[in-house]
């Protein structure tokens, strides 16, 4: 009886406790919280690749211009990069690689994060949506990158497909309601690659990276492991001696003048988008650019919010 | 068909969605005494904006039971989690099974190309049990199926991979005001406005209560008004008369099932 009597009296003054708190009664649950977005006036940009390099290549010059005008850029790895290398792997790798997209993070201006999930192993997983979900709600995201779901590596294309599952779910309250939902859908874009099927990538937006080239091309240098020693699918034949300066510089220009022409090849592909944003003669002289597909699943956004998303063009 | 009638399922990812995409069709079939179930395979229950979980699931499953009644077939939802649909191979039994119990003709679904990964994946599902519902030893447990059904899509906007192809369009301005009863029977995902919605859109007093209710039925009218739409799909099987159509709902054959002639299609829709 007394056993009774005083948890009767203790569950009492709990719910005498909660009622002074705050209503926590099961009755009257509090409803999650949409997020509180930044009055700064300022862009918020958040980027998903699937390897510790590959926003860089896809995104890394418009990042550059965005953080240069005090906008809110992130970078995203969906996995640690652990097996992208001929003769290192596992969490040395994966230490390796985080140092390397920290250093051309600072380069760009932007934040990073690198998710410890094996490189190779990324799957289309409940657990993985929500992470990508809860990453764009705290980043408050105006804008989304990722991969097309048809690139050419499994881990690029379930980036792809875990991003599109989290467009418009990032805004359902009750999913994942831990994390502050987000009121608006953010616009979802996808990154440039050169698959056809079932459908090739459409430039929707082409910026010009002219002016940023040498800080795209600096990131490509820092990621080291990637690029001067080839990654994955290198070997020691690449690697001259490091005491060797002039065999290190001359491997150091086979990198940029490789990248370069990458970075151009997508100007060239991709003019009739720039001169859509530049006009024709300022489009006929972008030596090096960037392009973006709109993703259905987001927000739409009509021309003249393409241009606050960009505020790049003078047009 | 092993009688004149038909045994049409269709699958939705909400407790709504079949009813926003095929409640006309469903409607007449089961006008003509044709067999028609609609099944969504998860509860909704993330689908409002001030209450979710099991409470919510039931509320929507008494929202489809009305809606069941309206249209003259059932309208049922599996319990799994709104926002948690995956392909997995679960599902995908549990899929077959139901088409087999069916015994259906017809199965329609969303497309796998529509905007919510729940929609996505129950195009994904519907298409994997496609053949999957003919082969005697997979789930052995259930009949299979001596004949491969008909799958269709129901229609989307979306255009990639590919826009949707309206190969069969049936008219719904005889039983326009069964499908907007729905709507109205729908009431915590039209009427409150779902999960992106706020408790202001619903007003407290009776008038503005009234004027809510005509709010939604008006928009859904429009948003069913789809003639314009699906004109030319009209024009092919109505001829002349599809000038005159208002409201309509229209569908597309999936590769993966049994491909019909042009005219074997229009028989097995109402008219």
């Amino acid at each position: 009886m007394s056993r009774i009597a005083w948890s009767l009296g203790l569950w009492m003054a709990l719910a005498g406790c909660a009622t002074s708190t705050g209503d926590v009664s099961p009755m009257k649950a509090p409803l999650p919280a949409p997020a509180q977005l930044p009055q700064d006036g300022k862009l918020r940009i958040i980027a998903f690749g699937a390897h510790p390099d590959d926003c860089e290549l896809r995104e890394g010059g418009a990042a550059v211009k965005w953080a240069a005008l005090g906008h809110h850029v992130k970078f995203v790895s969906c996995t640690n990069g652990d097996i992208g290398h001929w003769n290192m792997a596992g969490g040395p790798l994966a230490m390796r690689r985080a140092a390397e997209v920290k250093q051309t993070s600072k380069l760009l201006g932007i934040s990073h994060e690198v998710l410890d999930i094996h490189d190779g192993e990324l799957m289309v997983t409940m657990e993985n949506r929500r992470t990508i979900c809860r990453l764009i709600r705290e980043w408050k995201a105006d804008l989304v990158i990722s991969h097309r779901p048809n690139d050419y590596h499994p881990d690029h294309r379930y980036v792809g497909v875990l991003v599109m599952d989290a467009a418009y779910m990032v805004t359902v309250p009750f999913f994942c309601p831990d994390t502050p939902y987000l009121t608006k859908n953010p616009v979802f874009l996808f990154s440039e690659d050169a698959f056809q099927r079932p459908n090739p990538f459409t430039p929707d937006i082409a910026v010009a990276i002219d002016d940023v080239i040498e800080k795209k091309l600096a990131a490509v240098e820092a990621l080291h492991s990637q690029f001067f020693e080839g990654g994955a699918n290198g070997h020691a034949g690449l690697v001259p001696d490091p005491n060797d300066a002039e065999k290190v510089a001359a491997r150091k220009k086979v990198v940029r003048e490789n990248f370069s022409k990458r970075f151009a090849a997508t100007a060239t592909k991709h003019r009739a988008a720039l001169e859509a944003y530049y006009g024709k003669d300022e489009a006929a002289k972008v030596g090096f650019a960037e392009a973006f597909e709109i993703c259905e699943y987001g927000r739409r956004p009509a021309p003249d919010e393409i241009r606050k998303l960009f505020p790049f063009y003078t047009k | 068909m092993a009688s004149e009638k038909l045994r049409v399922i269709v699958f939705g990812a909400h407790p709504d969605d079949c009813e926003y995409v095929a409640a006309g069709t469903g409607a007449k079939w089961a006008a003509k005494g044709h067999a028609v179930k609609f099944v969504a395979l998860t509860n909704g229950d993330v689908g409002h904006f001030a209450m979710a979980g099991g409470p919510l699931a039931r509320r929507r499953a008494k929202e489809l039971a009305a809606c069941g009644k309206i249209l003259g077939l059932t309208s049922v939802s599996l319990d799994n989690h709104d926002g948690e649909l995956m392909p997995t191979l679960e599902n995908r039994k549990t899929v077959v099974r139901l088409i087999r119990d069916w015994r259906a003709d017809i199965v329609i679904s969303h497309r796998p190309n529509d905007y919510h990964p729940d929609h996505r994946y129950t195009g994904v599902l519907v298409q994997d049990a496609a053949y999957m519902v003919t082969v005697p030893f997979f789930c052995s447990d259930t009949p299979h199926l001596a004949a491969n059904p008909l799958f269709l899509y129901c229609d989307d906007k979306f255009q990639k991979p590919a826009p949707f192809s309206p190969d069969i369009a049936v008219a719904i301005d005889d039983v326009v005001e069964k499908k907007l009863d729905c709507f109205e029977a729908l009431e915590s995902q039209f009427y409150e406005g779902g999960c992106n919605a706020t408790a202001d859109l619903v007003p407290s007093d009776a008038a503005g209560k009234a004027a809510r209710r005509k709010q939604v039925r008006d928009r859904m009218r429009g948003e069913f008004a789809r003639g314009e739409r699906f004109r030319k799909a009209l024009e092919k099987r109505y001829g002349k008369k599809a000038a005159k159509v208002e409201y309509a709902e229209a569908f597309e054959v999936c590769e993966y099932g049994r491909q019909p002639s042009a005219e074997e299609l229009d028989k097995l829709f109402p008219l």
